[in-house]
């Protein structure tokens, strides 16, 4: 349809507006993290840093300063940094490799009681986390496993696993059978299948499940504040922890958020057609 | 296909059909044993828990029956809490829905570049909720921060301002953080649903003299009313579990504090573990309740088109 | 040959009777690691220097204080050691101490150090010694003594209205626009403000029968939040102080000569703050007695102390930690970063070599602290606290009067009495 001129330049007044309302918040926490600590409350106000500074992160990082308050900063938050990133990985790729197993189960299989157990399982999605929390807690308490990476871990797989098993299943059951019917007249065997034929073709929906999940493991924060308190604590605990303790110090809290926001950044750049399938697959409840 | 082939692919699949029970059972083991073990299990604990005391600072754990529940009535703390976690529901559902649809149909209309747009829009959903918190903590800072920067260089008088002192500005600031991250997520479902909208109703409507308003009350609007309600639904539920950010911006300030975080505060500080347990179920009860509103709403509406 | 081989054994002989003399037999836990738990700040080279002492390698990790007993709950409900030595706050007592977390020291600290620390007694329940105590924390007020002489104010206030009237005569010359620093967000440094001023004010929080005694609007708890709500609105407090603690208006707004009266000051702070490398305002910062509403001082102590969690896996070397800290020699040296020591002896050297900040003032308080609860702390403090620090914010807000603000508390108080 042809777009009148006044009409186009609603439309563009209306992506910049969103842009900047999605995008102005990141963008000045980056720039804060580069800017010296003094020029923080000149007025007016600079949208552009008028001084460039790596002091922040030089001392986030350690680079000339070694303790901040008496604590080797660095050192936490490169172990920060560690567990968020395994306990995260832990989980996508457990809980995807599980989901995916079952959801070719549940979609391909005929068994006793396969509609009842993929209902209970999907309906587990409306439970939030913290109905479960504490008895969960004096379960990990009970097989020493709170602030352990297995523990921590499995409870991410469990938060996870209905909702990548509900988008892993419809995507199974949008691959046409006929493939899968050749390969069976040919003597293959169902996990053979699996392995070879489905989920190859299934790879954008396994990459939704995995995004979905890492994001979500990346980002939660009650589940690890209880679970991981000191030796596996990631990110999410952390950086809370620091504006808190180093108060004044606005330049080492950005800094240390815009370390955080590159993980997720990246992923929705670079991986962006599959999360939003994902998402979408995932909310048609 | 002969009748050999015929009642060999017969036997094949009756023997297969044994083996497929068996395998499928082993494949859908993991996952039955994980959330029965971790979910479960603990669903119910919880449940029989809330009707016990239990407390790491006291021994025993007597059976006390409805009383976490009847406490509840007489708890002012809790009150104010769910007046609190109302006012978030309605507000982040209402300015989700609105803008998040406005949003939508300003992204459908764009052709060039979608893919950049929509990753620039989704990054606020992508980050932890605490770093949200952070990033807009800074940007509320009194002193320092970008909202009074850019007040005051507009000429308003909004030097140090302390967003949080007035309990509406604080409970807006908190809200707009989690419009913020949570937005993305109807933005993208609405739009979706836009997107398979056919093209040849629109050209009808065009044919007939209507203008773009016109095309957008009565076809997009109803056809993507189904999409509108999922999100809605998304929008409560994650409304009502609001925690990450009104913890990090305003901690256990009374004005500004939802259930979940009264939750923690019983169940952390005050280590009244079986208490906690029956909020937490009263809470998901109530979530799911409301979610289930709206999805009877368009049921129902849904029906009649 | 055989000389050879008598010579080697000689050698050898030699070197065996020598290697216990090179072994470092004054380091028996040498290549042990512990964490450590304290809040922040703490000085920079604590873990340094006791590796260099012990050969013991320090994890230290530091909070906010307010973030410290959350963490320590969580970690010992589950059975595991948030650290090998945490902060232990006097007001933790009566809760830990039920729940039976903490290492008992009385066996392994000697008897001189006990008797040197005289709020070692806040610590000991039951017999059992729960934490050996760092930190001398008692009040007194923080004064900037250049900001009340630029405002024409030659003597120091011993009254509260006089407090008052030095507050409101700063402002109006000008000096600073918020003279007076009270945190007043939900957070422990509220409380204790409070309670400050309702010592100040002549009373105290309970009765022996923990009955709340600041219910009447002539009560020293009822007229002390008055006075907060009352400063607040004459403009002598900052508005911002609804989100800040006390640590964070001490370093962000008294250390940088933003306000001049530190209402709930700990002595400890006179270090830092006059400290060029640390403040703005260094060579300004003095510590008064408290002033009060009769004018004769009082004061309180919240003493905090080092402990270590049963379930600990180094205890030997958490202790040499805990003995290390509290030695005379390190308490005289942590003092210059604001760590006020809790030995007496320490004390008096300090005192005596002139290098006690306001030395006359800290031993006059020191003279009239007592303890906040005579009866020992309750185990439902943590509650208590909270529904004193919300109330007051809530105060402070405008969204409750004073009146529903210490019904509220007592209530509180009445609730966590009962579970």
């Amino acid at each position: 349809m042809h777009q009148s001129w006044p009409f186009r330049i609603m439309i563009w007044l209306g992506v910049a507006v969103l842009l900047l309302w999605s995008l102005g918040p990141v963008y000045w926490t980056l720039v804060s993290s580069i800017t010296p600590a003094a020029d923080f409350s000149a007025r007016p106000i600079h949208f552009f840093p008028q001084n460039f500074t790596l002091n922040h992160f030089e001392r986030l990082l350690g680079i000339n300063v070694d303790r901040i308050g008496g604590v080797e900063v660095w050192k936490q938050f490169r172990s920060a940094l560690f567990n968020s990133v395994v306990s995260s990985l832990a989980a996508t790729v457990f809980c995807v490799a599980i989901a995916a197993l079952g959801g070719y189960a549940f979609t391909r299989l005929k068994f006793p009681g396969r509609r009842p157990l993929f209902i209970a399982v999907v309906a587990t999605i409306a439970i939030p986390g913290y109905a479960v929390l504490i008895p969960l807690y004096r379960l990990m308490i009970g097989l020493h496993m709170v602030d352990t990476f297995v523990g921590i871990t499995l409870i991410y797989i469990s938060a996870f696993l209905p909702l990548a098993l509900w988008l892993l299943r419809s995507v199974f059951e949008s691959l046409p059978i006929a493939l899968e019917e050749a390969a069976q007249l040919d003597g293959a065997g169902r996990l053979y299948i699996l392995f070879r034929i489905v989920l190859p073709l299934a790879a954008p929906g396994l990459t939704a499940a995995a995004i979905l999940t890492f994001l979500g493991a990346w980002g939660q924060y009650m589940v690890p504040l209880i679970f991981s308190p000191t030796q596996t604590k990631p990110l999410t605990v952390l950086i809370p922890e620091f504006a808190t303790k180093n108060f004044i110090d606005y330049g080492l809290i950005t800094a240390a958020g815009s370390i955080a926001i590159i993980i997720p950044a990246l992923v929705v750049v670079f991986l962006n057609r599959y999360l939003i399938s994902g998402l979408l697959a995932g909310s048609v409840k | 296909m002969t009748a050999v082939t015929a009642i060999n692919m017969e036997r094949k699949r009756g023997a297969a059909s044994n083996g497929d029970a068996i395998l499928g059972l082993i494949m859908v083991a993991p996952i039955v044993i994980t959330m029965a073990a971790l979910v479960f299990f603990p669903l119910i604990d919880t449940m029989w828990d809330s009707l016990h005391r239990i407390n790491p600072m006291q021994p025993g754990t007597p059976f006390i029956g409805a009383a976490n529940y009847t406490n509840m009535l007489t708890d002012s703390d809790l009150r104010a809490s769910w007046i609190n976690t109302f006012i978030y529901v309605v507000i982040a559902v209402a300015a989700e829905t609105v803008f998040g649809v406005a949003a939508a149909a300003l992204i459908n209309q764009v052709k060039f570049g979608r893919r950049w747009l929509l990753a620039a829009v989704v990054l606020p959903w992508a980050l932890p909720g605490v770093v949200n918190a952070v990033i807009w903590m800074w940007i509320y800072q009194p002193g320092a921060g970008l909202l009074n920067g850019i007040l005051t260089t507009l000429g308003l008088p909004f030097d140090n301002h302390v967003w949080f002192n007035d309990r509406v500005s604080a409970i807006i600031a908190v809200t707009v953080v989690h419009v913020w991250r949570m937005m993305p997520l109807t933005i993208v479902i609405v739009l979706a649903a836009m997107q398979s909208i056919p093209e040849h109703l629109y050209e009808a409507a065009r044919i007939d003299g209507a203008g773009r308003s016109k095309m957008f009350t009565s076809i997009t609007l109803p056809l993507i009313r189904g999409a509108i309600a999922i999100a809605m639904t998304n929008a409560t539920v994650s409304a009502f579990n609001l925690f990450d950010e009104a913890w990090v911006l305003t901690s256990s300030s009374l004005d500004t504090r939802p259930v979940l975080i009264q939750i923690y505060l019983e169940t952390f500080q005050n280590l009244h573990f079986s208490y906690g347990m029956a909020l937490s179920l009263v809470v998901t009860v109530v979530s799911l309740l409301v979610s289930l509103l709206y999805v009877l709403r368009v049921y129902h509406t849904t029906r009649f088109d | 040959m055989r000389r050879e081989i008598f010579r080697s054994m000689i050698a050898l002989a030699a070197v065996a009777w020598a290697l216990p003399a090179l072994a470092d037999d004054a380091k028996p836990l040498a290549g042990k690691s512990i964490t450590v738990l304290l809040p922040s700040p703490q000085a920079a080279n604590i873990a340094a220097d006791f590796e260099k002492a012990t050969g013991i390698h320090v994890d230290m990790q530091t909070l906010s204080w307010d973030d410290i007993r959350p963490k320590l709950v969580t970690a010992l409900i589950a059975g595991t050691a948030p650290a090998d030595v945490t902060e232990f706050d006097w007001s933790w007592t009566g809760q830990f101490n039920a729940a039976g977390w903490y290492m008992p020291l009385q066996d392994v600290i000697d008897k001189d150090t006990v008797a040197d620390i005289g709020v070692a007694k806040i610590f000991t329940v039951d017999g059992n010694l729960l934490g050996v105590p760092y930190t001398n924390d008692f009040r007194v007020m923080l004064v900037n003594k250049k900001q009340f002489a630029d405002a024409g104010i030659t003597k120091m206030p011993t009254t509260l209205d006089e407090l008052v009237a030095d507050a409101k005569q700063i402002k109006a010359k000008g000096v600073v626009q918020y003279p007076i620093g009270l945190p007043l967000s939900p957070t422990e440094g509220a409380s204790t403000s409070w309670y400050l001023l309702t010592k100040a004010f002549g009373g105290d929080l309970f009765d022996k029968d923990f009955k709340p005694l600041f219910l009447t609007p002539d009560s020293a708890g009822y007229k002390a939040m008055a006075l907060e709500a009352q400063l607040l609105k004459d403009g002598l407090v900052d508005p911002a102080s609804t989100g800040l603690k006390d640590s964070q208006i001490n370093d962000s707004m008294f250390a940088k000569g933003l306000t001049s009266i530190m209402i709930s000051g700990e002595p400890g702070r006179l270090g830092q703050m006059n400290d060029p490398a640390q403040s703005s305002v260094a060579g300004q910062v003095i510590a008064i007695v408290v002033p009060t509403a009769s004018g004769v001082t009082r004061s309180y102590g919240l003493p905090e102390a080092l402990g270590i969690p049963k379930v600990s896996q180094n205890q030997d070397a958490a202790i040499a930690f805990v003995k290390w800290f509290t030695t005379k020699q390190f308490q005289i040296e942590n003092y210059a970063n604001g760590v006020l020591p809790t030995r007496t002896s320490a004390l008096a050297d300090l005192n005596a070599a002139g290098k006690l900040q306001s030395g006359d003032a800290l031993v006059a308080q020191s003279k009239v602290i007592d303890p906040l609860f005579a009866q020992g702390t309750p185990t439902w403090y943590p509650q208590f606290s909270s529904a004193v620090n919300t109330a007051i914010n809530g105060v402070a807000k405008g969204q409750v009067t004073v009146d529903q603000a210490m019904q509220n508390i007592a209530d509180a108080t009445q609730k966590a009495m009962t579970q």
